[in-house]
């Protein structure tokens, strides 16, 4: 785990400061056609592409260029929603859904592992009952 | 304790399906199908959709409705990255020059890089304002996509029609600048 966020920060941190054109566009709607950058060569994704290489170019990081493309056209604009204001709703209720999920599956198991009947006690045999039965096995037997 | 707790969930599950279906029935009345474009093509005339925007050079805002009894106008839906919208500019720049005293001419550049717009206004010689509608909005109140979409709007407020073919601007300047 630990291993995990060593590699991880570092790379995010990369990501952040120095982004790639790449990811960019795949971070980024294009204005007309409903997919993101890279599923488009619509004329203004081509734009948009000419902005990101630009400021790339230019050093922003990924927060800057998201930010100047947000103050341009919108939230929108941003392939995730933002992590602030009514954006997080649907940050946070996937994971709500699951935790809540988990709850009633946990619950629902619970409850059935403890309805469950014990099983019933060996029936005792009255002894002459017994003793007829085994004489008449023995004789269908033999 | 167990039968209400399976009343619990059951109310559960039934209030997260009635809240989807109230989702999925507010994004259906919400589904802007019914812009300006598309009621002229019904044969109503709506009153123009009104709109507060940033001039695209930087000198205040343009507010529609501050307009409306004042002067009839046109408006202009274009982007830079629009090849049309060129040459509709162009002939909406010369429609300025003779009717720019009685019709105001207002550009509304959407979906677009603003920076971009001002470069592209510069090189086609468009010197009639523009608004910036970045993230389309008031492109969606008028109809949507595709641009160029050209409205003429008559002095009371009233949409009374979009240019469709080329002799639809003389006629529809004549008519609102009568207004």
């Amino acid at each position: 785990m630990c291993v995990a966020a060593l590699l991880v920060v570092p790379v995010a941190r990369a990501s952040e400061q120095h982004p790639s054109q790449a990811e960019l566009e795949g971070e980024v709607m294009c204005p007309v056609c409903g997919t993101t950058l890279d599923q488009s060569s619509s004329p203004a994704a081509q734009q948009i592409k000419r902005v990101i290489a630009g400021r790339i170019a230019a050093g922003d990081t990924k927060s800057e260029i998201k930010d100047r493309l947000v103050a341009e056209y919108g939230d929108s604009i941003l392939a995730a929603p933002p992590r602030h204001g009514f954006g997080l709703v649907a940050w946070w209720l996937p994971i709500g859904g699951i935790l809540v999920a988990g709850v009633l599956v946990g619950l629902g198991a619970w409850r059935w592992s403890r309805a469950r009947e014990p099983a019933p006690p060996p029936v005792q045999l009255d002894p002459a009952l017994e003793q007829r039965l085994d004489d008449e096995l023995r004789r269908f037997e033999g | 304790m167990a039968r209400s707790a399976r009343l619990t969930a059951q109310a559960f599950a039934v209030a997260v399906v009635v809240g989807l279906l109230a989702l999925l029935v507010w994004r259906v009345a919400h589904d802007d199908n019914t812009g300006v474009s598309q009621a002229l093509d019904a044969g109503r005339h709506p009153t123009a959709p009104a709109f507060d925007l940033n001039r695209l050079d930087g000198r205040g805002r343009i507010d529609l409705a501050t307009l409306r009894g004042k002067k009839p106008m046109v408006l202009d839906f274009w982007a830079s990255w629009c090849v049309p919208c060129i040459q509709e500019s162009k002939r909406l720049e010369a429609a300025q020059k003779r009717y720019g005293d009685r019709v105001a001419f207002i550009g509304v550049d959407t979906k677009d890089f603003s920076e971009d717009a001002r470069r592209w206004q510069r090189k086609h010689g468009i010197t009639y304002p523009s608004v910036h509608d970045g993230s389309g909005k008031v492109l969606a109140k008028w109809g949507g996509l595709p641009i160029p979409k050209i409205f003429f709007v008559a002095r009371n407020g009233k949409v009374v029609g979009e240019l469709v073919v080329e002799e639809d601007l003389s006629r529809y300047l004549r008519q609102i600048a009568a207004s």
